[in-house]
């Protein structure tokens, strides 16, 4: 199992300087993802998590601790940290085409090879009838679609994904999901995923690191084990799975856990 | 279908379309009511002004009508020469313009996008956009004389402080996830401002210029009015000394023209260059 670490987060803390004396946003955590497995980061708003997910790009420095990638020191952001952002970050100037082939460009890949893995991945998160479109005649699921593809196509070794979904609406994201499930059985990927949506998270997640409010801590590492060997496409297909309404349950109490924290405190 | 689930059949709705009201807040007016307010207000205005000349307020040839207006107009460019005045004026503003676009622009985005840029050249630039340009006239005359570098100077020096503020204003305000996306795909310092900060901040940059080409305008008339060699100011100054305030109302409108065709101009290349933008603001 070790080996199969790719990331690996060491005694991560972080305090923001503020006028006040600062932010303690995060206090020791650590945690490591395994190659190819989907890892959540679940917890409540305002925990921390954002600031992790950050700190794995390369976007903030951790005030102590340390991160490495296959081994290797994280400073700064890099290529194989490929990050895709709540926000929506298509370039408008650019078409959905240019967009999948921007990341490939900066880092100098040949032309050729360039339009080809573009239109793979514009095919493999159904855009091929928009390749020539500009964003600004997508929609809000369409625009996460080319950031995905973007990231994928600059083949990153790992995907991190802050809240990818939050600002869609609940059906669009339900299909934002499933097809992330998809792509996740037809290329090797590991992800990193930030939510604090716990169906999204038990949905997606192969396993799920909890952070308790405030200052973010690791509280708790959930192994999925009710969902390993099924084939889960579907929302439907997870509801109907035996296990799931306990691993809800015990997930919600979690969170009402921290939520009473923070009202105590 | 479930028993808990009941159909609830639609009633036929009543004839409901809103009624058009003269003032209503906030709501989009026909097409044809805007054309017809827009040309009104017009004929109103010449309207006006031919009775105030016809009532002999103010002697005919201090206040003469539109129709003497354009008359004088016509002769200007008939017989007087007046479009080398104009030609001479247009190239003014234009010279000093790109050049202070060339200066402004990327100090405009260095200043925007690094912090340590601005801190440099934030206080010097805030300071001289507080000093009026009109006020270095005396001085770029002694410097320069009456000729086209007095104007020259004085123009650029009315733009360049705000058009460096407005765009290093508009480079501040590029979403941070766009640069944060460029980054993460492997994006070194050079090719994010090159590939996202600028193509980011243009649209808006080019709003900046086309404000501030209006305002060249403005300064364009006080440089040939205090100086006057050639020129469209220098054309009314002449016009003041024998009287001819049909010519000096004739320049005026010349110059709103012109000032109405740059603005045009600029609204046309925005439209044109940025159609991928969601709308024109
Ligand atoms: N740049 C910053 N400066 C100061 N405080 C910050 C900054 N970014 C985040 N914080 C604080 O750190 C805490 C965690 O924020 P964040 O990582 O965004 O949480 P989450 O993503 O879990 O909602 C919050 O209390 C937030 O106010
Ligand atoms: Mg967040």
């Amino acid at each position: 199992m070790q080996s199969s670490t790719i990331l690996s987060v060491r005694n991560v803390c972080k305090t923001f300087p503020t006028r006040g004396g600062g932010v303690e946003a995060l206090r020791d955590v650590s945690f490591s993802v395994a190659r190819n497995e989907l890892c959540v980061l679940l917890g409540p708003s305002g925990c921390g998590k954002s600031t992790l997910l950050n700190i794995v790009a390369g976007l903030h420095t951790p005030t102590s601790g340390s991160l490495s990638l296959e081994g290797r020191p994280i400073h700064g952001p890099a290529r194989e940290r490929g990050m895709v952002f709540q926000s929506y970050t298509s370039f408008p100037w650019l078409t959905v085409l240019e967009n999948v082939e921007y990341g490939m460009k900066l880092n100098g890949i040949p032309k050729a090879e360039r339009r080809e893995r573009a239109l793979h991945y514009i095919g493999l998160v159904h855009l091929t009838k928009f390749r020539d479109a500009y964003p600004k005649t997508l929609s809000g699921g369409m625009k996460q679609r080319v950031a995905i593809a973007r990231t994928l196509a600059n083949a990153p070794e790992i995907l991190l994904m802050d809240e990818p979904y939050g600002a869609l609406d609940a059906e669009t994201r339900w299909h934002m999901q499933e097809m992330l499930l998809e792509i996740l059985r037809t290329t090797q990927t590991t992800i990193l995923l930030v939510t604090h949506d716990i169906q999204e998270a038990i949905f997606l997640a192969d396993r799920i690191v909890f952070l308790s409010a405030h200052p973010g801590r690791l509280k708790t590492i959930l192994e999925l084990d009710f969902k390993k060997g099924k084939e889960i496409r579907s929302k439907e297909d997870l509801v109907e799975l035996a296990g799931y309404p306990e691993c809800e349950r015990e997930i919600m109490q979690l969170m009402r856990g921290e939520a009473k924290l923070e009202e105590d405190a | 279908m479930t028993q808990a689930l009941r159909t609830i059949p639609a009633t036929r709705a009543k004839d409901t379309r809103p009624k058009l009201r003269i003032f209503e807040f906030k709501s989009e007016i026909p097409a044809s009511w805007r054309l017809t307010l827009g040309v009104a207000v017009w004929v109103i205005f010449f309207a006006i002004w031919q009775l105030a000349a016809w009532s002999g307020v103010m002697p005919a040839i201090l206040l003469p009508g539109p129709g003497k207006v354009l008359t004088a107009l016509y002769t200007l460019f008939a017989e007087s020469g007046f479009l080398g005045d104009v030609l001479v004026s247009v190239w003014r503003v234009m010279l000093s313009f790109v050049l202070a676009c060339a200066l402004a622009v990327p100090l405009g985005i260095l200043m925007g996008a690094f912090k340590t840029v601005e801190a440099f050249f934030s206080p010097f630039v805030s300071a001289w956009r507080y000093l009026p340009a009109p006020s270095f006239i005396p001085l770029l005359l002694m410097w320069f004389g009456a000729g086209d570098a007095q104007k020259l100077a004085l123009l650029f020096i009315g733009v360049i402080w705000f058009l460096i503020t407005l765009i290093a204003d508009h480079t501040k305000a590029v979403q941070k996830d766009l640069i944060n996306t460029s980054v993460t795909l492997g994006g070194s310092r050079l090719q994010v401002l090159r590939t996202v900060v600028v193509p980011a901040a243009l649209p808006n940059i080019v709003i900046a210029m086309r404000q501030m080409l209006a305002v060249s305008w403005t300064y364009l008339v006080i440089a040939e009015i205090t100086a006057a060699d050639a020129g469209i100011g220098a054309m009314m100054m002449r016009a003041k000394r024998f009287l001819h305030v049909d010519q000096i109302m004739a320049g005026i409108l010349v110059i709103g023209l012109l000032g109405l065709i740059c603005d045009y101009l600029l609204r046309a290349l925005h439209a044109q260059a940025f159609q991928y933008l969601d709308e024109y603001s």
